[in-house]
């Protein structure tokens, strides 16, 4: 096991989100009511530092985090690592981090966890008593949930999943969202509990420290707790709930604990999602009851604000479905040099760089990870070579408008599973979960002659080392400042 | 003048609902005597009008999408219904 630095709770990573110039005090009052949410889109629309709320209208006593995510800066830090990290250099640790033994979670005692430090049943357990924001105007409610994750366990196999579902409160003990019925918690619930209708238990953790949120956005196999273990180089402090079997971290700001009913469904939405649109209709979802809430004291609810690019939804999700990947591609000895899923293309459009070895490498690539478990949340896949820069935006622009065959480097994969959330799919599609994808080959066919082969013409490609080297050396004598 | 003010989302064309019957639907509370409840849905039972005036109370309509329309309506609420399972704690 090792030591990485790591925050064990929001506010040690809220202090030092501020030791690192990443986060606004915001001692004026704001109304939760839309003022919030608005503050949160234009610091993810500006990429500025997240705003830490210290006076919510309405809740004396409650704080709020917004944007705790947003950028990679703050993403390096929740690592422990420097917040000016290289993108490349963030991901390698991930997987460095994240490949090889799982680190089982430990049990703390509910004297140890903060979580406890106020416990709330009955008519004392009420929705509205907690500052749930109303994040766009136009939205279907209030969503309490936006920067949390939902634990629930697989009563055959007792897996745990954390997951990162929607809640929108309807009334003081009901949520409601959607559970896709391929999500990980869809399969639990949809497969096991619905069929023997059976209520399945909850709990929505709310103000998390920043890895365990980390986790909950990444497709990986391996459980949520374990996985957030790897991250911290230690294993997670769980604590029981007080309603049923399942842990939670034990130095969350709120949980809320319940059960998810079967065979009933309440109209939620329509909501801001990560597309950047409101694009999911208003519709008969997913019931949450709630039995209990227990919360620290003075607690700092969590609040992102999806819509367009970049929210830690759309950063987060991109970081770790291309990781992962990166490393189902290793796992079968693609010859790859590294894979990038734009956050500004909101999780759609994943860029893999790969040595062309031998023809159709770019299909296989593409068959590989259409046909894998992340597929249904992207349909884009651009395969280049290695002069191209998976990081550079416009290096792989260029890649894509000069490598790509406008007939024969495009293949379209048809009768995917998709979204409902795909702004351009029809209403029928969103309402079936059906997609489709596309593959943009970037690479040069293998069987060109290599004198045929056109030459990339930049500063790094068409000139000597050594004119570069007295170039770069003269620049500033050259009257150049940068 | 209107009491409460309450929305309702309109999945259909809004321009073929009922009038003046009493039907089930949504509505959110805007007005609520303490405002940690703004927002607060429950099913209901209720006469509406698109006179803003007909009923106590003012009704502001909402598409499947969020997009609020210009005018609100009026609405008598009969009666809230319990349509969720009680608590089983």
């Amino acid at each position: 096991m090792e030591n990485y630095q790591f925050y064990k709770d929001n506010r040690e990573f809220i202090k030092a989100l501020e030791s690192h110039g990443e986060l606004v005090t915001v001692q004026q009052e704001v109304d939760w009511d839309l003022e919030m949410g608005a503050i949160v889109r234009r610091v993810c629309e500006k990429r500025l530092a997240a705003p830490y709320f210290k006076k919510i209208r309405d809740y004396p006593g409650f704080e709020a985090l917004g944007a705790p995510l947003a950028t990679y800066s703050r993403l390096a830090i929740a690592m422990g690592m420097n917040p000016k990290t290289s993108i490349p250099e963030i991901s390698d640790e991930y997987v460095r981090r994240t490949t090889g033994t799982p680190i089982q979670s430990i049990l703390v005692d509910r004297k140890k966890a903060p979580c406890k430090e106020n416990i709330l049943m009955g008519k004392e357990a009420d929705l509205f008593k907690l500052p749930g924001p109303m994040v766009h105007d136009g939205d279907g409610g209030r969503y309490l949930a936006t920067w949390h994750f939902v634990v629930a366990k697989d009563p055959e196999t007792d897996t745990v999943n954390w997951g990162m579902y929607r809640q929108m409160v309807f009334d003081e003990k009901t949520m409601v969202g959607p559970v896709l019925p391929f999500s990980d918690m869809g399969k639990m619930f949809y497969g096991k509990y619905v069929p023997k209708n059976k209520p399945m238990p909850f709990a929505t953790v709310i103000g998390c420290d920043p890895l365990s949120g980390v986790a909950a956005c990444a497709p990986s196999p391996i459980p949520e707790d374990q996985f957030t273990g790897m991250l911290m180089g230690k294993p997670v402090e769980l604590v029981k709930c007080e309603t049923c079997d399942l842990e939670v971290p034990a130095h969350a700001e709120i949980i809320i604990e319940g059960e998810v009913i079967p065979n009933l469904w309440i109209e939620e939405a329509p909501f801001g999602e990560y597309t950047g649109y409101r694009t999911s209709p208003r519709e008969p979802r997913t019931v949450y009851r709630i039995k209990a809430i227990t919360h620290r004291n003075n607690p700092i609810i969590t609040v992102s604000n999806m819509g367009v690019p970049t929210d830690e939804g759309q950063l987060l999700r991109s970081f770790s479905l291309g990781l992962e990947m990166r490393k189902l591609l290793e796992s079968q000895g693609i010859p790859i040099t590294g894979v990038y899923m734009l956050p500004e293309s909101t999780h759609h459009m994943v860029v893999v760089g790969v040595r062309p070895a031998y023809s159709n490498i770019a299909t296989q690539i593409a068959n590989l990870v259409f046909g894998s478990k992340l597929s249904p949340w992207f349909h884009m896949v651009i395969v280049v070579d290695e002069e191209t820069d998976i990081y550079n935006k416009d290096d792989v622009i260029h890649a894509l408008a000069t490598k790509c065959h406008p007939i024969r480097g495009i293949r379209k994969y048809e009768h995917s599973v998709g979204t409902p959330l795909y702004p351009f799919a029809n209403p029928d599609d969103r309402k079936w979960s059906r997609g489709a994808q596309v593959l943009f080959d970037c690479t040069f066919p293998l069987d060109w002659p290599k004198s045929d082969l056109p030459i990339k013409v930049s500063f790094n490609k068409v000139y000597p080392k050594e004119i570069q080297e007295k170039v770069l050396k003269n620049w500033k004598n050259y009257g150049f400042k940068d | 003048m209107a009491n409460r003010e309450y929305d309702t989302f309109i999945l259909s064309d809004p321009a073929l609902l009922q009038e003046d019957r009493e039907m089930e639907l949504i509505v959110r509370e805007l007005t609520p005597p303490d405002l940690r409840y703004k927002y607060r849905s429950a099913y209901v039972n209720a006469m509406i009008s698109k006179s803003e005036t007909k009923y106590p109370d003012r009704l502001w309509i909402r598409l499947g999408r969020g997009q609020l329309q210009e005018k609100p309506w009026s609405i008598k609420i009969l009666k809230e219904l319990n349509k969720l399972p009680k608590e089983s704690e």
